[in-house]
């Protein structure tokens, strides 16, 4: 139990942080910090490129095999206060920087290891507190100092940070394919009037169960996971495509409010079916006279899109048809199209149309996907098709493929690159622990205890890979003493190397957000001295 | 026994010596559970819901804990409404008014026991917070005739708000947006112009201070995407059809030609909708309900920036800020004012695209952007801002300024001290008891910081003894400082209404010797 604090010698400049307090506030702090350092534990052996996966079966029966931090933490639903900020805590990574969501629980974690003994030693919390801001402030310093400037020009070291991101995913065989079309797609879509921001919203990715994950390929155009609408015998391709997308519907009319067709006897039943197909066809000729010859059709809950009947005569004026088309997916769609939504039949306009080479329907395995290619004057945009054999594939995947897409977009943001393979942590708190020594009292304390448990990422990573961890640690320890500060654990070799020859490198963003976003949690869950329940 | 039965069954009466302890006992933890927040090493609360999705809130703000506290007790329910009238009228020191309302009480109650009447208490208690306020209006500094000072003041203000809130490492920042966006105001205290938009990511450092408004939506498809000199029509009207709004009202046709005619009829209705918002010679129209494709296509074609689904909050402030009206029907565009801006443009802050409206008619309009790790931080961050915003635009009205750190209340004490031995009888018990009470807010802050309180409070006391004294506690070195060297200031005005709503408080709870609980009205659909 707490130890009795330590009695100072009083003088004007010394801090007289004898912290007392009450059993109920400690005790609640003290729960805090082990909820807290629980979740860490759970995702910790997920760390790094030998990190196992979890399998998570959430409350709908579903099954999700992971190693992604944030999903892990996301799908566990925990209740008690502090645990959840820990998930807050690998949102907001995954947020700011997309990758080393694990990496920053595990810090967080290992920093209230550190703070629960420090707290015995009777240090008040918010001393302990001020002391890792500044130590984190410290850290980044250390850090930016560390990172090696990279250009976009420079592609080998994009893809060398991607497949960094990727090789501890269970993707980790395809990453020479992923790697390199993580990078085509955002500097695909990096826009050289604003070349900081990178809106990942542009990377389109549509999954597609059957072939294996080597099948993935990027698109150089629009994918729709969707069928042709060809119950009545349209096309299927398309070359030379003239395509409209339309927020208006081909079927009978319908008013808004609420109307019925009064019908007395059968010869008027005649006359209303055949309005109403000159109606359809009506439309139809209009849209044919612009010579469009694909139509994408917003979906639309208030009345079918397209009925039989006008897919028959759609079908025979050679149009082809892809219904259900969402309405937040328009503005891709247009955007990459170069074409303008049309909503109303009269507006139907050649203008607006846009043009591609080719459209078709290919089959993939059991289903069917529509590919628009060549698309003339195409936006800034790009979609990738993953493949993969099964659902739980595809998923991770998929979340995998986020990661290394968000790697490169750190690195369009903030142009720098560090060294992977736990150096860049062992480094810090080699330097860290060298200030500690200069500062005094309890900042000097506290300091050295954030540079300890900083260690505790090489250390998983090599308990992890079925290393001697104390064996690694104090070696690579003993390597940075030396000045070799990209020295890091090689996993694949199950030694210490210059990891930066190694090709394990990783954006500045990830590593410098991972710390100060941990500190920031870490000191928010040491400054909570009750929980108070409320309505 | 004379009355057989005077309330109804269940309900429950307390009397005299009893009904006073409860009070006294439920005021008193009220005060001891928001006590260890206060000062600049206050803890924060966890405050966990138990209501749907059991969300979380992280927070040191006195009036957010006290608001969303279960409470049973009649006394405490009255510090929980001083604390919330605080916050309405000068939104800083939410807790100090609880904390010294608890004090007195519990002052009181000592008094009490030892068979001095609550009245005698009462009327030494208004002696005491009259003296106490001519004691901080004798000292009050006013700047208000420099400028430059004047702002140095706003500054030290903003800072030593911040200080004891989750945003103290980067005060220094935040004061500055905080005084930035206040002066923009330029002596309103109308807080409405400023605008808190919150946005995770980032960290708390990279939160910025806007001249213009942003609006968080997106814009309509295939419209321009930058707008000079925008004329800007805010409505609240709905763009899909102007339906007829007669339950069951219906239409009976027998072909379906005519029900063609009749969808058409409605296009064109809208259409003419559509020409009339144009009619206004407006380039920007931004609509509180939906547009649908069809006008969104309409105004697209005219080159106009239609942006759809603002909300209530978003179309009132724009319209304040760009000096326009908020319409609703579109018939007369010759009496109607529009909204005028100098550009409107797409911005992108961490992931999400906004709307950003730049020179603005009201130049006082201004919107702060806060990012941060994670919405914890964001909406503590957001409660602290706005604290000190308050704080500094009541600052501007009344500029009347005190120092801070302990510094008010050794003031008040002492010289509530003096005129406890002035005065003769029961009373100056219970002067010299406020006079307890005032430094015990100076002793709650040492001790939340760990420091040894009874040496600090009583080194404090003797500093104070001579003349124009500036001693206060010093949190960060563990020591008595001069508060006028290290730029701690609190605007009076806050002082004035802590000392004045707390004996208030305390003095209505006095009065209290029956407490008489209501039978709790019965459901009688619960099984």
């Amino acid at each position: 139990m707490a130890s009795p604090a330590v009695q100072q010698p009083r003088s004007a400049s010394s801090k007289t942080e004898s912290y007392v307090d009450n059993k109920r506030k400690e005790d609640i702090r003290r729960a805090n910090i082990v909820a807290a350092r629980a979740v860490a534990d759970a995702v910790r052996t997920s760390l790094g490129p030998k990190g196992m996966d979890k399998m998570i079966s959430t409350a709908s029966g579903e099954v999700i095999i992971t190693n992604d931090g944030a999903t892990i933490l996301n799908k566990m639903e925990v209740l008690q206060p502090a645990a959840k900020m820990l998930v807050e805590l690998s949102k907001s990574q995954d947020v700011v920087a997309g990758d080393g969501t694990t990496t920053v629980v595990v810090i967080a974690g290992a920093l209230l290891k550190q703070c629960l003994s420090l707290l015995n030693n009777g240090i008040h919390p918010t001393v302990i507190s001020d002391a890792l801001h500044k130590a984190s402030l410290k850290a980044v310093d250390v850090l930016t100092a560390m990172a090696v400037p990279v250009e976009l020009s420079d592609r080998e070291s994009l893809i060398k940070s991607a497949s960094t991101s990727l090789n501890s995913k269970v993707v980790s065989q395809y990453s020479t394919l992923l790697a390199p079309l993580a990078v085509d797609a955002v500097l695909s879509v990096v826009d050289p009037a604003k070349p900081d921001l990178v809106d990942l919203r542009d990377v389109k990715i549509v999954k597609k169960l059957g072939g294996t994950v080597d099948d993935t390929e990027l698109v150089k155009g629009l994918v729709f996971d969707k069928k042709v609408s060809h119950s009545a015998g349209g096309p299927t391709r398309v070359e030379n495509a003239k395509i409209a997308v339309i927020q208006f519907q081909i079927s009978p009319p319908k008013t808004d409010i609420e109307q019925s067709i009064v019908v007395s006897d059968y010869t008027q039943m005649d006359r209303i079916l055949k309005e109403e197909r000159n109606y359809i066809l009506g439309m139809i000729k209009k849209i044919k006279a612009t010579g469009c010859n694909v139509l994408l059709i917003q979906k639309s809950i208030l009345r079918d899109a397209v009925t039989d009947l006008s897919l028959h005569y759609l079908a025979k004026a050679k149009i082809l048809v892809v219904k259900d088309v969402e309405r937040d997916e328009i503005e891709f769609i247009t955007k990459t199209l170069n074409c303008l939504p049309i909503a109303n039949i009269e507006h139907f306009r050649e203008e607006k149309l846009g043009h591609a080479d080719c459209v078709e329907e290919v089959s993939l395995g059991d289903g069917k996907i529509v590919k628009i290619t060549g698309i003339k004057d195409m936006g800034r945009t790009t979609t990738v098709l993953v493949r993969g054999s099964n659902l739980l594939v595809i998923d991770e995947a998929e979340r995998s493929l986020h990661d290394a897409l968000c790697v490169v977009r750190c690195l369009v943001n903030k142009r720098f690159l560090i060294a992977g393979g736990g150096a860049p942590e062992i480094e810090l708190s080699r330097q860290l622990g060298a200030w500690a020594k200069v500062l005094h009292g309890m900042e000097s304390h506290c300091i050295r205890s954030f540079a300890e448990a900083l260690e505790v990422i090489p250390y998983t990573l090599a308990e992890n890979a079925g290393l001697n961890p104390i064996a690694i640690v104090t070696e690579l320890r003993n390597r940075h003493a030396q000045g070799e500060i990209n020295a890091g654990i090689n996993v694949r070799k199950g030694q210490i190397t210059n990891i930066l020859e190694e090709n394990v490198v990783q954006p500045l963003l990830v590593s410098t957000s991972a710390i100060t976003l941990a500190t920031e949690c870490v000191r928010m869950i040491l400054k909570i001295d009750d929980i108070i329940t409320v309505r | 026994m004379a009355v057989d039965k005077l309330f109804k069954d269940e309900a429950t009466e307390e009397k005299g010596e009893r009904a006073r302890m409860a009070s006294f006992v439920g005021a008193m933890a009220i005060a001891d559970l928001v006590k260890a927040t206060l000062g600049p090493k206050g803890m924060d609360k966890v405050l966990q819901s138990t209501g749907r999705g059991r969300s979380v809130t992280v927070t040191n703000d006195g009036a957010t804990i006290l608001k969303s506290l279960h409470i049973d007790n009649p006394a405490a329910k009255v510090l929980v409404d001083i604390s919330k009238v605080q916050d309405d009228e000068v939104g800083d020191g939410t807790t100090s008014v609880v904390v010294l309302a608890g004090e007195l009480l519990r002052e009181a109650e000592k008094l009490v026991a030892a068979k001095i009447h609550p009245m005698t208490v009462i009327s030494g208690y208004r002696m005491a917070a009259e003296c106490a306020r001519n004691a901080l209006l004798q000292r009050v500094m006013d700047n208000k005739d420099d400028a430059e000072r004047f702002k140095a003041d706003l500054m030290k203000i903003a800072m030593t708000t911040l200080s004891s809130k989750i945003l103290s490492q980067d005060k220094e920042h935040f004061a500055k947006l905080a005084v930035d966006a206040v002066m923009r105001l330029k002596g309103s205290t109308n807080l409405e112009a400023i605008q808190i938009i919150k946005k995770p990511g980032g960290s708390l450092k990279d939160s910025f201070i806007d001249e213009g408004f942003i609006l968080d939506k997106k814009m309509g498809i295939g419209q321009p995407k930058r707008i000079e000199n925008a004329k800007i029509l805010v409505a609240n009207t709905a763009m899909d059809t102007d339906k007829v709004k007669i339950y069951g009202a219906r239409v009976r046709v027998d072909s379906m030609s005519r029900v063609a005619q009749i969808e058409g009829a409605e296009k064109e209705k809208m259409k003419e909708k559509v020409q009339k918002i144009i009619a206004h010679g407006t380039n920007c129209f931004v609509n509180r309900q939906l547009i649908y494709n069809f006008p969104e296509e309409l105004f697209a074609d005219a080159g106009i920036l239609a942006i759809e689904h603002a909300d209530f909050d978003g179309i009132e402030r724009l319209a304040l800020v760009t000096g326009g009206e908020i319409a609703s029907t579109f018939d007369n565009p010759e009496s109607f004012k529009l909204g005028h801006c100098k550009l409107i443009e797409e911005i992108m802050i961490g992931e999400d695209k906004l709307i950003h409206f730049s020179g603005v008619e009201m130049g006082q309009a201004c919107t702060i952007v806060l990012r941060g790790a994670s919405f914890h931080v964001l909406d503590e961050a957001e409660r602290s801002l706005h604290d000190a915003l308050c704080v500094i635009s009541q600052t501007v009205v009344d500029s009347r300024v005190l120092l801070g750190g302990g510094w008010p209340e050794m003031v008040m004490a002492k010289e509530v001290d003096e005129l406890a031995r002035r005065t003769p009888g029961k009373k100056s018990h219970a002067i010299e008891a406020f006079s307890r009470a005032l430094q015990a807010i100076p002793t709650t802050i040492a001790d939340n910081a760990g420091l040894d309180s009874a040496e600090l409070i009583s080194q404090l006391r003797a500093e104070h003894h001579k003349e124009g004294c500036t001693a206060g506690i010093d949190i960060l070195s563990g020591a008595v400082g001069g508060m006028e060297k290290l730029g701690i200031s609190e605007s009076f005005k806050v002082k004035q209404a802590v000392l004045l709503s707390a004996t208030e408080a305390a003095e209505m709870i006095l009065r209290v010797d029956e407490i008489i609980t209501c039978a709790p009205r019965k459901r009688e659909d619960r099984m």
